[in-house]
């Protein structure tokens, strides 16, 4: 009862002072969660954001390719990720909001690498470190 | 022989004594030790911080703007919202990586900030976009008309006892201000530094400007310490964000 009661005065005092971030998060569905499996076509360990492009087979056995938008490597650290978690060629499950324009984008949940580990995106968004 | 046998000598020894512990209660008090700022610094609430509740800032004062500036700034803020219910963001500089000045660099999202201090400058370095500013703590601040308006302006600090009393000039207008306020080339930032414990620090921000507000406003920032972190590249060089012709944030997805 009491931490929740620190919870909300901490989320009080986020509101009270200026948070920025490199851009909002309206564009993609926070609340809608859909899981994609396929294949690494590249990891991008960038700023201002990360990015897994990934091939996804539907049922038919058709390819369809997928950007999926990861936090900034600074966050993504604080989840435990590093810049050679991923590679090209690699199999991965990724849970992620999907765009609301319905375009084959979306933003990390949390993602299955090859070695079994489940990743966040950075903190208040999947399994933390 | 040993001088101090003889109770002459020892009498003059305990007199010279005395009149230096005396001496040193006379001498005048010592100007207080001014703290030393070095290190990263995380934002207290968010992310690596998660500090004490005791310890946060107290909550921001009100912004109130001229009523010239403050119907624009309504209609924009309106619109931003209409646009949060659409699924929509409008452009903003930092979604298009244009560096944020001061003073919004201190405090973006859950990014730290590194500080340098040595007895002439003190040197703030924010994560997120590499920003970068200078707090010169030997020299007087230089009027307004001779500081070519950019993203940091001029910046000089004083002590004042324990805290470092930093004043700025010489921001642009196109340089986004506090939650998007416009501000004219005449504002002011005066920011009190202060430990308040040896791992908490405190900034207190005064934006003052006679063209667009009413009255100052006033806000604290909170940092927590961060020992041994080190500090991350932040390059904007793969920004997949834009800006289509409605003026709103997209992703590129290929």
């Amino acid at each position: 009862m009491k931490s929740r009661l620190l919870n909300v005065l901490a989320f009080a005092a986020l509101l009270a002072i200026p948070v920025l971030a490199h851009h909002s998060f309206t564009m993609f569905d926070t609340t809608k969660q859909i899981t994609i499996t396929g294949t690494v076509t590249e990891f991008q360990w960038t700023n201002p954001h990360s990015y897994i492009e990934i091939d996804v087979p539907d049922e038919g056995g058709a390819i369809k390719h997928w950007a999926i938008e990861m936090g900034s490597p600074s966050i993504l650290q604080q989840s435990g990720w590093k810049f050679n978690n991923l590679k090209k060629g690699d199999k991965t499950t990724l849970v992620i909001n999907p765009l609301k324009d319905g375009r084959p984008g979306g933003f990390l949940n949390s993602a299955t690498l090859p070695d079994g580990r489940v990743l966040g995106n950075g903190p208040g968004r999947g399994p933390q470190k | 022989m040993d001088p101090g046998a003889d109770p002459r000598n020892r009498l003059l020894m305990k007199t010279i004594l005395y009149a230096a512990l005396a001496g040193a209660t006379l001498l005048p008090a010592q100007p207080t030790k001014t703290p030393d700022f070095t290190g990263v610094w995380g934002p207290f609430t968010a992310g690596r911080g998660g500090g004490d509740p005791k310890l946060a800032p107290p909550p921001a004062g009100q912004l109130v703007l001229k009523p010239e500036y403050a119907k624009p700034y309504e209609a924009r803020r309106a619109a931003e919202a209409e646009a949060n219910k659409r699924g929509e963001q409008l452009a903003s500089s930092g979604a298009q990586c244009i560096p944020y000045g001061v003073p919004t660099m201190m405090s973006v999202a859950v990014y730290p900030v590194e500080i340098i201090q040595t007895a002439k400058q003190m040197t703030i370095i924010s994560e997120a976009f590499s920003e970068v500013r200078r707090v010169y703590l030997d020299r007087p601040q230089a009027p307004l008309e001779d500081v070519a308006p950019g993203y940091y302006g001029r910046s000089v600090g004083k002590w004042d006892g324990d805290t470092l009393v930093v004043d700025t000039i010489g921001i642009k207008t196109s340089a986004s201000g506090y939650r998007g306020m416009p501000h004219s080339e005449k504002m002011r930032i005066t920011e009190r530094f202060k430990m308040i414990t040896p791992d908490v620090m405190h900034d207190q921000i005064t934006i003052d400007d006679p063209v667009v507000l009413e009255k100052p406003m006033v806000y604290t920032l909170a940092y927590k310490r961060l020992p041994n972190y080190e500090m991350v590249e932040f390059v904007c060089d793969n920004n997949r964000e834009y800006v289509d012709e409605k003026g709103v944030v997209r992703m590129r997805v290929k």
